[in-house]
Order: C-alpha cells, then structure tokens, then sequence
C-alpha cells in the first residue's frame, strides 16, 4: 500500500472509511490531541503507535465520540459524525474496543456476546408484547451468529460459562468476536494484545488478518512492535497529540524522528 | 414433574428460599390455627408483603436490571397512593369522580410523567446525579402533599377510601353481602401433657374486605412479575444489563443508553406507583407520612437482600421486610418488658430493647444487612440462570 514514509499522515488514499481533520482537545493546560489528521483506507489494517501519552486513546475516543473534539472534523464513511453520540458513531458502522477489557457481571459469554448484534427487534419494549414472534426469531438467529462467531474464534467451548471467569487473554477474544457481530465497516482495537500471553497474542494476530482478509478495515494502536510489524500496514506515529510520520512499518522503525520520539517520549 | 423433582432441579439457594418460605407457612397456619394471629390481620400483612413487592420490583427494574439509584421510592409510592385517595376517599378536596380505574389511570401517568421530569435532565450525567435529584424529589413530593391543604388536606390525610370495587356490578359491596362464617372453637392436645385451644373466630365483613384486597394483590404482583420476566430476559432487559456494568460498552456497540435508562426508570416507577394505588385501599387511609424516606429504606433493603437483578429476590426481599416490620412489633407484644433473671448489665440492654422496638427493628435490618453482605454480597436470591428469550434457546440446548 504505502510505498514510502510521509512526514504527517499520508492523505493520498483513494476509498477512506476513516477520516480525520485537525482534531483538537485540551484537557485544562494539557494538549492530548494538536491538530492531528489522517485517515484510514478501507481493507487497510492500520496502526497507532507512539509513546505513552501521546494521545492514541483520546484520538480513539474522539473519534467514536466519547470525548468532544474542541476542533476539527471526522467522518466514517464520508458522514460527518464529529460531535455525534458513540450509538450514534456505532450505527455508521465504527465500532471501538476499550484498553482495558469490560466485563459483564452475571452474564454468560454468549450472552455478552448478544449484546453485540445490532438491529435487534427485541431491544424495543414495545415489540416484546407486540411482536413476540418476530423478537424469537431474530434471538435465534442472533443466537446461531454467536455460537458460529465464538467457533470461528475457536471459543465455542466457552459459550455457556459465566463473562467473568475468562482470562484476560480470552475476554479480548470475545470482546473482538462481540464487535464482529455488529458487523463494523472499521474496527477500532485499542492494544488488543496488552497483557495477553505471546501465545494468545499470535493467535489474536491469525484472527485480525484473517478478519481484514474477510473485508473488515482495521485501525489499531499497540505498543507490542513485533506485533504491529507483522499485521499492519500502514503504520502511523502520533507524538505529543500529533501525526509525525506515516509510513510502512520497516521505514517507520527506522526512522529516526520516530526513535527520537519514543526515547524523549516522556518529556513533560 | 414431581415435588421432588421439581426440589432437585432448584440450585441451592433456590432450595434454601423454599425451605424457608415453607417453615414460615407453616408457623403462620399454626399461629393462625392457634389464634396468635387472627385471619383478618393474616390477610392485611399479606396485602402489605404484596405492596413491599411491588415496590421492590420497581426499585430493582431501576437499580437491579440498570444500575440506576433512585433515591424517591416513597415519593412515586405516594404518587399512586395519593392519585387513587385524591380520587375515592370521601374528604377528597378535589372532586374527581371515579373508582379504582380512575385512580389507577392517574396513578400510572403522574408517576411517568414526574420519572421522565426527573430522568430528562439527569440520565446524561453521571450516575450519582439521579440519586441526588431523586433524594430531592422525595422531599419535595412529600412536602408538598403536607403543604398543598386545598388539594391534598395536608398533614390530616385522606380517609374514607371505600373498598377496591365499590360500585362496581357484583363485585362492589360483595364483602359487606357475604355471610359470616363462624368456626368453633376445638381443645387439642395429649392429655396431660399439653392442650390448645384452636380455631374459634369468625370471618365476617372485614375478612372479606381484606380477602378482595389479597386477591387484587396477587393479581397486581403475579401481573407484574410476568411482565417484568418476560422483559428482564428479552434483549431490551440485555441492555440494561450491559447499562449496569458497562455503559461505556453499551454505546460503544451502538446502543442509545439514555433512551433505554429512561424507559427502565419510567417502568420502575409506574411499579412503585401501583404499589401505592394498592395501599391506599389496603390501609383506607392515606397520609403524608407514609411517604417518609424510611419507606425508600425498606425497600432498598429489599432489592439488595433479596439479590439485585432478581424479580424472584426482590420478592423474597419484601417477604422478609414485612416479616422484620411486623415481627418486631409483635415481638414487642408477647416479650415481658422486664428480662425475668437479674443479671446486671444485661437487664438494662433487654430494657432498652424492648421498650424501644423502633430502633431494634432498625438495628436489626442493619445486622441482617452487615451479615448478607460479609456473607453473600450478591444476595439471598441473585438471578440464577442464563437470561435469554427462552424459546429461541430450545433444540438448541436440549
Ligand atoms: N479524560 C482525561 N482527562 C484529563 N487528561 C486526560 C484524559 N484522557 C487523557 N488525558 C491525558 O492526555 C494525554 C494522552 O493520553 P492518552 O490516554 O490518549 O495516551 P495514550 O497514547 O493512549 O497512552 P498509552 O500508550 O499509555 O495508553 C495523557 O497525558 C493523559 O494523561
Ligand atoms: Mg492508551
């Protein structure tokens, strides 16, 4: 895809699914993002990286709306989502994960799962006593999704045990297969392997290039670089709430912008 | 199925409910039996277990399936209460005609009009904003129900309410028309060693009342425990969940938590109103103390006892409020006021206990609270299976 390195984001794509424009937020005297724009193609598996504090997370959640950007733009799909709520950010087809992983007490995992489709006639009240029928139909189909989902992320085993018993390791699974279920146009992961075993780890990398290969877009931030080189392209280097440079990962680890960042990377 | 089958399909602390449930049946059939309890009272603490059930299956629809904290359970209580008395008692200042149905209509839309009032400007902020308005609107309905003489007659009350069906065909006036059914009085016992004397009351006029009040009850509480099952377990009960451990997550996979924290508080609180239309034709008499906040106590005593999240908790949950209520009253009746051996110390904490029920009644829930809670954070009953819409689940688990 990207030949070469560009200083900032490279904005040269042709189809995006993600596009993000001078995006601005202070929280009190402290810039978390500076003007930061770039974009993200479709079938792209793209990475953020950067230091700790660079502001990776808070991009992430201006972009699904959870924190309001003070400036600038995004859109998913070519709408305007800037200042919409995360719902409403989530039914334009981008869906997020979080850092640390979210568990849901007194659920099993199929039913943490179910959460997860989109559409569901029985999440209105209304239908529940009007059209009961219609709300059991799509239960079982949701139902089936799940199972099939849980078996493609080779946890069907787990279906029926309690959310709150997994690892860490298996919570990212189901937190990942859980978003596939809302059939995302553009995933957002924020460092799915942090804290999962090397093992694990390799297999949530089989599962997201075989997720990109099924035609889901894909923009990630991990500081686990072994992982990022082999799974992303492009990658993206965001310092101090701005992009620095974009590039393949080789030219990008090798850039010596970007190894300067990472070693003054702290400097407050 | 049989009994037994049914028993051995129960988890265990399904087991230990029934156990208990059935020891205090059947204490109550022997208190009764032995005229400790007589049927009319039975029937009235009934009506009341019934009414704190309705109020904890409001609570827990809020705080047990969405994590909301409402602090004014008494308030929409009063809310139901005083729109069926504002309708029926006979020294109603406002001169609204109508009966049950009226009431309960009115009832139903002032409690959801005042929940969404409420709701709209404090859902979109963090939670604890609600429990703070909700401990406001408490206050602020009870005073104005003390304040407000020439709607509601302030601290005198509203009395005279007539029984649930009056006017109606058939059944209004039914129990006044039903004859009294007397019972004589039997000794029975091994001679020599015991003897008591059982039965020897009649059922007349206000058993009868007391008795159509038992059966409206159970018809609101079974109506209301159907319905919230079947929301509880559908994927719209699935969100609220998802609300209450996670509502970050909710949004994040496309849900509007708002809308849905809403619709639960609004649902909860039309609960909480029928519980008061209840009342006020259980008691016949509504008054502003009824919606003092040790009424919103009780009932958070309930949903937590009895496992937030769990209709069939918060049933057990108001069970066990009413038996503590009434229990420590009665109590206080049978237990001499003086301990009858001197021992120093002792008999002054005997003293100040039973010549005080008020308080030891509170200091017991307090230790029933601290031991449930060292003990069994989640609850006697916390829902205890999967909760998915039933029939898309069959075949595929058989
Ligand atoms: N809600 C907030 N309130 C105040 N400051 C915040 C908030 N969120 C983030 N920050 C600050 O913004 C800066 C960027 O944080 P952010 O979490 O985006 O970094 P990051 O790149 O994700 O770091 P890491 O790699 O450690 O996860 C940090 O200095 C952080 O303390
Ligand atoms: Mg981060």
């Amino acid at each position: 895809m990207s030949e070469t390195l560009t200083t900032g984001a490279n904005r040269e794509k042709d189809d995006t699914v993600l596009e993000v424009e001078g995006l601005h937020k202070a929280f009190g005297g402290l810039v978390a993002t500076d003007d930061a724009s770039f974009a993200v193609e479709r079938g792209s598996i793209t990475a953020l990286i950067g230091p700790n504090g660079a502001g990776k997370s808070t991009i992430f959640n201006l972009v699904s709306g959870f924190y309001e950007p003070d400036a600038g733009t995004v859109r998913v799909n070519g709408t305007d989502v800037t200042g919409m709520e995360p719902n409403e950010v989530a039914t334009e087809g981008l869906i997020r994960t979080f850092q640390t992983p979210r568990k849901l007490e007194g659920m099993t995992v199929r039913e943490a799962m179910l959460v997860g489709a989109s559409d569901q006639p029985g999440e209105s009240f209304l239908k529940l006593f009007t059209d009961p029928s219609g709300v059991e139909a799509a239960e079982r189909a949701n139902i089936e999704d799940a199972h099939e989902m849980l078996e493609q992320f080779e946890i069907g085993h787990l279906a029926t045990q309690p959310a709150t018993d997994l690892s860490g390791g298996q919570m990212k699974l189901v937190e990942l297969a859980r978003a596939m279920l809302a059939e995302p146009e553009i995933l957002l992961l924020d460092e799915p392997v942090a804290g999962v075993n090397p093992t694990l780890a390799n297999k949530l990398s089989d599962h997201i290039a075989r997720l990109n290969e099924e035609g889901v877009t894909l923009c990630l931030i991990e500081h686990d670089m072994e992982f990022v080189m082999n799974l992303a392209d492009p990658v993206i280097v965001l310092d101090r709430g701005s992009v620095l440079v974009e590039g393949p990962s080789e030219a990008v680890r090798n850039d010596q912008r970007v190894i300067d960042a990472y070693l003054g990377g702290d400097s407050a | 199925m049989t009994l037994r089958e049914r028993y051995d399909a129960m988890t265990r602390a399904e087991q230990g409910v029934t156990l208990f449930v059935g020891g205090f049946g059947f204490l109550l059939v022997l208190a009764l039996l032995t005229g400790t309890l007589t049927p009319t009272y039975t029937l009235y603490l009934a009506g009341l277990t019934g009414m704190y059930i309705l109020l904890s299956f409001g609570l827990n629809a809020q705080w047990g399936y969405t994590g909301l904290i409402n602090f004014s359970v008494a308030a929409f209580f009063g809310i139901g209460a005083y729109a069926t008395a504002l309708v029926t008692a006979t020294n109603s200042p406002l001169s609204i005609p109508g009966g049950v149905v009226v009431g309960l209509v009115l009832a139903i839309l002032a409690s959801a009009v005042i929940a969404v009032a409420i709701a709209i400007p404090t859902l979109r902020l963090r939670s604890d904003y609600l429990a703070i308005a909700s401990l406001g609107l408490a206050e602020v309905v009870r005073q104005i129900v003390l304040n407000q003489r020439d709607w509601t007659n302030g601290s005198g009350g509203l009395r005279g309410i007539p029984d649930v069906f009056a006017g109606w065909p058939v059944l209004g006036g039914l129990p006044e028309r039903l004859p009294g059914l007397e019972f004589t009085e039997y000794a029975v016992g091994v001679p020599g060693l015991f003897q008591v004397r059982v039965l020897g009351f009649t059922l007349d006029t206000p058993f009868w009342t007391d008795l159509l009040n038992f059966v409206v009850v159970v018809v609101f509480v079974v109506a209301v425990y159907l319905l919230l099952r079947r929301v509880h377990r559908s994927p719209w009960g699935r969100v609220l969940r998802t609300i209450r451990s996670d509502e970050d997550l909710a949004s994040a996979l496309g849900k509007d938590t708002y809308g849905f924290k809403l619709q639960s508080f609004v649902l909860g609180s039309i609960v909480m109103a029928l519980g008061g239309v209840f009342y006020a034709f259980l008691a016949a008499y509504v008054s502003p103390g009824d919606l003092e906040p040790i009424n919103t106590f009780y009932v958070w005593i309930a949903v937590i006892l009895g496992g937030s999240g769990s209709n069939r908790g918060a049933m057990f949950g108001g069970f066990v409020v009413v038996a503590i209520r009434e229990g420590t009253r009665f109590a206080s009746d049978i237990l001499p006021s003086q301990l009858p051996v001197n021992i120093p110390v002792l008999v002054d904490v005997y003293g100040a206990i039973v010549s005080d029920f008020g308080s030891t009644r509170l200091l017991i829930v307090g230790l029933l609270i601290v031991l449930v809670m060292r003990l069994r954070p989640e609850g006697v009953l916390p829902p205890q299976r999967e909760l998915v819409w039933p029939s898309a689940l069959e075949e595929r688990d058989e």
